[in-house]
């Protein structure tokens, strides 16, 4: 019996390593979302389609016809920052230590703000919005078509890096 | 006598499951920085020559001129963001390389063999 008790002993020794160690595996960012990956796909294509319409400047006479490109494209990225938005950063020992040292640096911290792609969300949504006032109020030039083509590509960037990143 | 975990070996797999990870993301963040630096710079290049030219008119200056500087916020956010779900890969690698090391080690310091086991106590309790 004691044999029997010692080896019992043992079994919830290495159990409780497994255990303790599986415990020490942390989470630092928030979880992958397909969803938001697909949707980025998705209004990357619609954005593109309509900066190569555009790409030789747009006339505000000819504004309505583009309207409604202009708010379903605002509308699906809006959709797509709330969803990305929705998901809590997580916090624990390990942020809080990285926040604490760049906190002493002097450097801003993530604390309390979204995920970065949901910023770059946001600023794809108001450059699409600057665009689409413009346009309406005096028309776009090709170069400004240029530039807010420039602006949303690279928040596209950042937005898609970030989320595709999350798989892990 | 020699110890019942491998350390040198545990190190040496702690150092591959560090480096894996570490090389695969390091080729991602330097592709990714290198493309927003430049496309940073291009558009800043672009709002510069727009305005100079008059083609970037008064109604788009400003926000022209602002959204530069939110972008290269924005990109060092998302290069913060993407060091933090690296550094969380490799602390869980880690974890899982001491994890299966120490198991291994206590397993093996014990001559714990399951069937083993099994069979003793079916022989003490018949």
């Amino acid at each position: 019996m004691n044999y029997l008790s010692v080896r019992n002993t043992r079994l919830a020794f290495v159990a409780f390593i497994a255990v303790f160690l599986s415990a020490c595996a942390t989470t630092l960012a928030p979880n992958y979302d397909k969803a938001i990956v697909d949707g980025l796909v998705s209004v990357n294509q619609k954005m593109m389609e309509h900066f190569a319409s555009t790409s030789s400047g747009a006339s505000k006479s000819d504004y309505d016809k583009r309207e409604k490109t202009y708010n379903c494209i605002i509308g699906s990225i809006d959709a797509l920052a709330i969803q990305a938005k929705a998901r809590p950063i997580p916090k624990n020992k390990i942020t809080e230590k990285v926040n604490e040292y760049l906190r002493s640096r002097g450097v801003e911290v993530l604390e309390g703000e979204d995920a970065p792609s949901a910023t770059a969300l946001e600023k794809i949504s108001e450059t699409i919005t600057k665009m689409r006032e413009t346009d309406k109020k005096q028309g776009v030039t090709a170069f400004e078509v240029k530039a807010f083509k420039g602006q949303a590509v690279i928040y596209l960037d950042q937005a898609m890096t970030y989320e595709s990143f999350l798989e892990r | 006598m020699t110890t019942p975990i491998g350390t040198a070996q545990l190190i040496k797999d702690m150092k591959d499951a560090a480096t894996g990870i570490l090389n695969k993301d390091v080729t991602t963040l330097r592709g990714f920085s290198e493309r927003q630096i430049t496309a940073i710079a291009q558009q800043s290049e672009l709002v510069a020559l727009g305005i100079a030219s008059g083609q970037i008119t008064e109604e788009t200056r400003e926000f022209f001129l602002d959204s530069i500087e939110d972008m290269a916020l924005n990109f060092a956010k998302t290069l913060r963001g993407l060091l933090m779900v690296t550094i969380e890969k490799v602390w869980n690698a880690l974890v899982g390389v001491t994890k299966s090391g120490a198991t291994s080690a206590a397993l093996q310091s014990h001559h714990f063999w399951w069937p083993v086991s099994l069979d003793v106590m079916r022989r003490r309790l018949s």
